[in-house]
């Protein structure tokens, strides 16, 4: 700490050299002046206090001569390194240039990454005392029935207890679904996290009364909805929020610092969990001992351990499961973790479901970077030795004048120092930048993202480490290299020392670790973008361009009420068919993509022996025209027709993996189906068409045997559906406002969500799609230095060797013979190279396994083809090289030397 | 050349630590009164220039055990005062049990007796 200190003082000190010496000219005269009139006092006439004042002091010039060379020595020497790197730094700007970007780069990744880690999983909690949080986990799940929380909460077992559940909010009057994150939270929430209201108040116990407390029912908004919302307005307490069509009002304007409690989210409402009994459709949940949708989290009481609350919570857990039971029916449908040991988790850090998605690809990606960043320092540390070895003449001449080993070194790292400053200087720009980016890209339609990544101290730190790092990583080799002259050398003729082999074999070594790391970044790039484009282009069995999916959800909505839910959509779907630039609409319970399922357990046909788990089939509700609004094809038999009415016949289409499964070989069309439920057989339907297998869930999954039911038979109680509509040659987002308007002219009530396939498919892609973008990013920047360092290698090499090959021109050497002499040790080093380099990558690829999809981590397709790009570019990198080499004249490099 | 040097550290070692203690014991001072202080201190048996204190105070302030700042003295002379840092509050402990080790060693030997063991 001193050390630092003083040396801060001595920068200062080089920096205000000129400001310093008044200041001690001022010192030394008050000096004089406080002699004097002691010297007076003691009854010396003035003159004679002046003389004897000076003659003590000895000399104002002599002590200033003095102090000064106290401070020069080490002042001084920093000040000429620093001003002499500058110098070097200026004299080669493109060399330095492309070492500061690229370190910019590498550091700026490493640095966006860690804060991106930091922020998800490292970071407390903005409350007091975040540590004192635990979270109620029960077999590791954290999920519980209100019943449970509500025993909880009045067994008073800890400081302070609380309940939520994230969820998203429509704020829209009518119309168009204004979604936005929030949560359900019980009303000691905010008291127990110890997060104050920066405007109005908090929730308090009263607002979570079942219904709405006193004030009817209340909402706390974050800061960011009340800025981007209501414009920061002072008067926003007291507004009202529609919240999914009920109205409620605001009480209270959080901190901007509070997001809730999931990582990754910023909860824009929060409202008191008691409301929801007024949401239509939710009313009993608070009720249900069978719906687990809340998490528990509690504040330890002073003196509490983990330890001691998790026993004290047991202790009472055989009571509390007692008062909760779910009827004997509802048991059998409760996943079987419910009865385990409740045990309180660390709630220091929140939740977040991002966690377990993003942890090992931003691991991974991280260590790309760090790669990169490797690669970069290797080539740095390239540069420094070339630029030190072409000054060992002048190095040696001043060890001979006395100068010390550390003192010549010390000057060769400053450059480094220097350039690794700048680099980390631009790498927090980068990191800025590139962090925001990611954060967006993380986000879909469904969910958006959000992460804080504030430039603090742990930010800054993480990059000051990787500059000091990364300094010592590419300055100390050359520094102590080209400092391992002796002064002997300088008398040597021409100050031409043997720098050739050591300095040479170095700059080697560096080249074979960059082919190799960049060949492990290519092979890791190579495999994430496959898995991307393999996904992209799945056949999803289905034309999933030009669809706009539009959720119309009825539910809670008042309704016309002389019609049921089925015959609403029906009428929707003739308005939105007549609306221009519609070419088809269909409706469906689910979307084809990603969008909820259901199954159904088939009985058996003819007494097939297949296991219990294979007798599952996943099931869609659709309208007619669903297969060919798709166009999935109709195999066999036909599609539905408004005549398969509720009361008709049951019918029922199924595709051909149901039919591989099912149907022992034969034709499905005109069997019946037959589903289990609850143990017993349910009614018989007829099969009367077979469909091609299409995409039921996520793409990546196989088809799973599918049955289709008409939508018009399904039974009363759906309270939405989603729509299909086919646009016909114009984009289906521009769809989105006339279809809105058709749809609302028949039920006014309802609300919409509008997206188009394609963009559903993408969200469930966007990890890969990340790690591809990012990991081929990389790999390029990766194979660029690579190629840099190539080049700057084999161009010294040659350069250093212009008298050899000029002689063996002389001599009769063809400049062909040249051309493949440069180019033979160029691929000797690319080879070695990649040859390291395909040993890490073997090793090092299993890390990625789990994120790939259509091909193995040890895919052989990839490493040749990442091992030929680096072939390649390394042709690329020596050709220049080569070529200048076969064009030396032999008469000139001969009269040089 | 050498023996100079020695000389020097030597004195300037304990000029710091006599500087570093004067300050210790009547709180932030002048050069002027440090100087003044370490006369009187040692019976005027230590006559040396006043400037030679300068260079030393520089030395401890950039190791961080002084600090200083402008103020005036009880004459109303605009002087710069010297204060010791929480460093040099540790210094002056430390280098004050060395130098009592020290001359405790040196004393030892300098009363060993001819032909006593």
């Amino acid at each position: 700490m001193r050390g630092l200190r003083s040396w801060l003082l001595r920068l200062a000190g080089s920096l205000s050299g000129s400001r310093r010496e008044p200041d001690l000219v001022a010192e030394l005269e008050s000096h004089l002046q406080l002699h004097i009139d002691d010297n007076l006092r003691a009854g010396m006439t003035p003159a004679e206090a002046r003389r004897q004042a000076r003659l003590a002091l000895g000399g104002v010039e002599q002590t200033k001569e003095l102090v000064r060379d106290e401070r020069a020595t080490v002042v001084d020497s920093i000040r000429q390194d620093v001003v002499f790197a500058l110098r070097m730094m200026r004299r080669s700007p493109v060399a330095t240039g492309v070492a500061v970007l690229s370190l910019a780069l590498g550091i700026g990744a490493n640095t966006a990454i860690f804060s991106i880690l930091d922020s998800l999983l490292l970071r407390s909690l903005p409350v007091r005392e975040a540590e004192r949080l635990v979270l109620l986990t029960e077999a590791d799940t954290p999920s519980f029935t209100n019943p449970v929380w509500e025993e909880v909460r009045n067994r008073g077992l800890f400081a302070g207890a609380f309940a939520w559940q994230a969820t998203r909010f429509d704020l829209a009057r009518t119309g168009e679904v204004d979604s936005v994150d929030g949560m359900w939270a019980s009303g000691a929430i905010f008291d127990v996290l110890g997060v104050p209201a920066l405007l109005g108040r908090t929730l308090t116990e009263a607002d979570d009364a079942r219904g709405g407390g006193p004030h009817g029912p209340v909402v706390v908004i974050s800061h960011r909805l009340w800025q981007r919302r209501f414009g920061g307005a002072a008067d926003v307490i007291g507004r009202s929020l529609t919240i999914g069509k009920l109205p409620f009002t605001i009480v209270g304007v959080v901190p901007s610092a509070f997001f809730g409690l999931d990582v990754g989210r910023m909860s824009d409402v929060v409202a008191p969990l008691g409301a929801i009994a007024a949401v239509p459709g939710r009313g009993r949940v608070l009720d249900d001992r069978g719906a687990s949708f809340l998490r528990i989290m509690a504040r330890l009481a002073p003196g509490q351990t983990v330890d001691t609350a998790t026993a004290a919570v047991r202790r009472v857990q055989a009571a509390i499961r007692a008062a909760t039971a779910p009827s004997a029916a509802a048991a059998r449908w409760l996943p079987p973790h419910l009865g385990k040991p409740f045990t309180l988790q660390p709630g220091e850090v929140g939740t977040s479901p991002l966690r377990a998605r993003y942890q090992r690809p931003l691991v991974i990606v991280m260590a790309g970077v760090a790669l990169v960043l490797l690669t970069a320092c290797a080539n740095i540390a390239n540069l420094l030795l070339a630029r030190a070895t072409a000054r060992r003449h002048e190095l040696s001449v001043r060890r001979a004048l006395g100068a010390s080993r550390a003192r010549l070194a010390g000057q060769l790292f400053t450059e480094s120092l220097l350039l690794a400053v700048a680099g980390a200087g631009g790498g927090l720009l980068v990191a800025r930048w590139s962090g925001d980016l990611l954060v967006r890209q993380l986000s879909t339609p469904n969910s958006t993202v959000f992460l804080a990544l504030p430039l603090d101290w742990r930010v800054l730190g993480f990059t000051t480490a990787a500059a000091l790092l990364t300094a010592l990583l590419f300055g100390i080799a050359p520094a102590l290299w080209a400092t391992r002259v002796q002064p002997q050398d300088a008398l040597k003729q021409d100050g031409r020392v043997s720098a050739g082999r050591r300095g040479t074999w170095f700059g080697s070594a560096m080249v074979v670790i960059q082919v190799a790391l960049s060949l492990v970044l290519v092979v890791g790039a190579g495999l994430l973008v496959r898995t991307f484009s393999t996904l992209v282009t799945l056949d999803l069995g289905l034309d999933q361009n030009g669809i706009l999916m539009v959720t119309m959800n009825h539910e809670g909505a008042p309704g016309p009420p002389e019609q049921d839910g089925a015959a609403t959509f029906d009428l929707v779907r003739e308005a939105v068919s007549t609306v221009p630039g519609v070419d088809a609409v269909a409706a469906s319970a689910f979307g084809p993509v990603n969008d909820g399922s259901m199954s159904l357990t088939i009985d058996p046909p003819d007494g097939a022996s297949l296991a219990p788990r294979d007798l599952r089939a996943s099931l869609n509700l659709v309208s007619p025209g669903w297969f060919s609004a798709l166009r999935i094809p109709v195999a066999a038999g036909r599609d539905f027709t408004a005549a398969d009415r509720a009361g008709a016949t049951r019918v029922a289409i199924v595709n051909e993996a149901y039919a591989r499964r099912f149907g022992a070989g034969r034709s499905p069309i005109g069997r019946t189906l037959r589903s289990v439920a609850g143990g017993k057989p349910g009614p018989s339907v007829e099969i009367v068409g077979l469909v091609r297998d299409a995409v039921y869930g996520l793409p990546r999954d196989p088809v799973p045997p599918t049955v289709y039911y008409p939508l018009a038979q399904a039974g009363s109680g759906l309270g939405y559906v989603r729509l299909c509509v086919r646009a016909a040659g114009v984009s289906p987002a521009s769809l989105a406002r006339s279809v809105s308007a058709a749809t609302l002219r028949v039920d006014p009530a309802a609300r919409l969500t509008f997206q188009t396939l394609g963009d559903q498919l993408g969200a469930t892609i966007v990890r890969e799609r990340l790690l591809a973008m990012l990991a081929g990013f990389f790999g390029l920047l990766a194979l660029l230095l690579a190629a840099l360092g190539l080049y700057g290698v084999t161009a010294h090499a040659v350069n250093s060797r212009r008298a050899e090959i000029g002689i063996r021109m002389a001599l009769g050497a063809a400049p062909a013979g040249v051309v493949r002499m440069v180019l033979g040790r160029v691929a000797a080093l690319v080879t070695v190279g990649v040859v390291f380099g395909a040993g890490v990558s073997l090793w090092a690829t299993r890390f990625v396994e789990s994120m790939l999809f259509g091909l193995k981590a040890r895919d052989p397709l990839t490493f040749v083809a990442a091992a030929l790009v680096l072939a390649g570019i390394g042709l690329l990198a020596g050709w220049v090289p080569a070529r200048r080499a076969a064009r030396i004249d032999p008469a000139t490099v001969l009269r040089e030397s | 050349m050498n023996d100079h040097t020695t000389k020097t550290d030597i004195w300037q070692g304990t000029l710091a630590l006599m500087i570093l203690k004067t300050i210790e014991v009547l709180g932030p001072l002048h050069g002027y009164g440090i100087a003044r202080r370490i006369e009187q201190t040692s019976g005027q048996r230590l006559a040396v220039n006043y400037g030679t204190i300068y260079p030393a105070l520089v030395k401890l302030e950039q190791e961080g055990c002084v600090a200083s700042a402008w103020g005036v003295s009880d004459a109303g002379r605009k002087a710069k005062y010297y204060r010791l840092t929480r460093a040099g509050r540790r210094r002056v402990e430390k280098a004050g049990r060395e130098w009592e080790r020290t001359t405790e060693i040196v004393a030892q030997f300098l009363t060993m007796a001819p032909g006593e063991d």
